[in-house]
């Protein structure tokens, strides 16, 4: 899966957002909307958050977690730790990217939290690589995964899959009675 | 607009009534067939009902559309919608046919020797593609160099020249149902084999083959 795909997925996230303009209830297919009345905080998916931000129709208010504060404790706690600790959001990097690049004058600090989570998400793919080594080292066939995030599996997933499979095939066919049927092509 | 969204909401309410499902489960049933069918090695049981339940909603909304005025936000919201679940039905058709034009085959085969009243992984339309396709491979080897060879070496098996599905492929999963005792097999001959229990939420990596029919059954989402 692409990043794209990634961040397709995470558009599907609610984010509170302050209108400017009313609009009645609005029923979508995968939901109803609103009503959207001038000043008042209504949740929407980011998508739609994005797009009315765009059209200067809006302003985000970003998640919780999105504070320059809490965003050190975890920067903290996950380089402390061993495993992945758990994220404030499955979409976590997803939705900084997408609120600082369209809504970062709506969100105090942008700049220091930017550093914050790429500093949290350097620190979980390094730890992910070494555990991707010991995996391919120790030759094991089955890991448990827990707290990684969709675009985390993503960034290593496809490659760490066809290195395995690849070296799978190599083991095999070193076992002549499986090999027989390759040999054919 | 208000009058046409209201009669949407009755009919979509009918249309779903053999699913029992709202149009939001709908499209995440659709989302989880689009991500298993990206990730599987095989191709997957062909989710047709979901497809057509999906194609009615986006076409009663477009029909609802035409009549509203042009220009309204509104209008411009539920297009962004339509959009985007577009985007996700055709990704998930285009993955099957990459799929079929890939295994074509092997899928014929499993296709032929399906038992009388069990369900076929294929949709009519896409059994009648890859049913085009084999003949259309079959004719192009025989008109560019099949009908050159000597007499002994005209035919081909498709079956055998055609790489399978590599099933024992490593996938990423969510647990969406726990399920006990899964059989791990060993990498090498050194290790034994041994037992893992699938928490629901947790997530694991492991070969494709232990748990297809757990995918199949909906218990497991693979990401």
């Amino acid at each position: 899966m692409d990043p794209a795909e990634a961040e397709f997925l995470a558009e599907k996230e609610l984010v509170t957002v302050i209108p400017n303009f009313s609009l009645d209830r609005i029923y979508l297919i995968g939901g109803d909307l609103g009503p959207f009345n001038p000043g008042l905080p209504v949740e929407v998916p980011l998508w739609l958050a994005v797009n009315l931000k765009q059209r200067q129709k809006c302003r985000l208010i970003p998640p919780e977690w999105m504070d320059a504060e809490k965003l050190e404790e975890i920067r903290d706690q996950e380089r402390k730790e061993d495993t992945f600790t758990p994220m404030p959001s499955p979409y976590y990097m997803e939705l900084t990217k997408l609120l600082l690049n369209y809504a970062s004058d709506s969100i105090p600090k942008a700049d220091e939290i930017r550093t914050l989570v790429k500093d949290t998400w350097d620190t979980r793919i390094a730890k992910l690589r070494l555990s991707a080594d010991s995996f391919v080292r120790q030759q094991e066939a089955h890991a448990k995964l827990d707290n990684l995030t969709l675009m985390e599996i993503n960034t290593t997933g496809t490659f760490l899959t066809q290195a395995l499979d690849h070296m799978y095939k190599l083991r095999t066919n070193l076992q002549p009675a499986e090999s027989a049927q390759s040999q054919d092509f | 607009m208000a009058e046409g969204l209201e009669v949407r909401e009755l009919d979509s309410d009918g249309s779903s009534e053999e699913l029992v499902l709202t149009p939001a489960q709908l499209l995440r049933s659709l989302e989880q067939a689009w991500l298993n069918e990206k990730f599987a090695p095989e191709l997957l049981e062909s989710k047709s009902e979901i497809v057509e339940c999906v194609m009615e909603q986006l076409d009663h909304m477009e029909s609802n559309l035409k009549r509203a005025k042009h220009g309204d936000l509104k209008v411009s919201i539920h297009r962004m919608e339509i959009e985007r679940i577009r985007y996700v039905l055709s990704s998930y058709l285009r993955c099957r046919l990459v799929k079929i034009e890939k295994f074509f085959p092997h899928i014929l085969e499993k296709e032929k020797s399906r038992a009388e009243g069990e369900p076929s992984i294929l949709s009519p339309e896409e059994f009648a593609f890859a049913k085009e396709y084999m003949a259309n491979t079959e004719t192009y080897l025989k008109n560019v160099a099949l009908k050159h060879m000597p007499p002994n070496l005209q035919k081909v098996d498709l079956l055998r020249l055609v790489p399978k599905p590599n099933l024992d492929s490593f996938v990423f999963l969510r647990v969406q149902e726990r399920q006990e005792n899964i059989l791990v097999e060993p990498e090498t001959d050194e290790q034994r084999e041994y037992v893992i229990d699938l928490e629901e939420g947790s997530q694991h990596l492991i070969r494709y083959k232990t748990i297809a029919p757990l995918v199949a059954s909906g218990a497991v989402q693979l990401i």
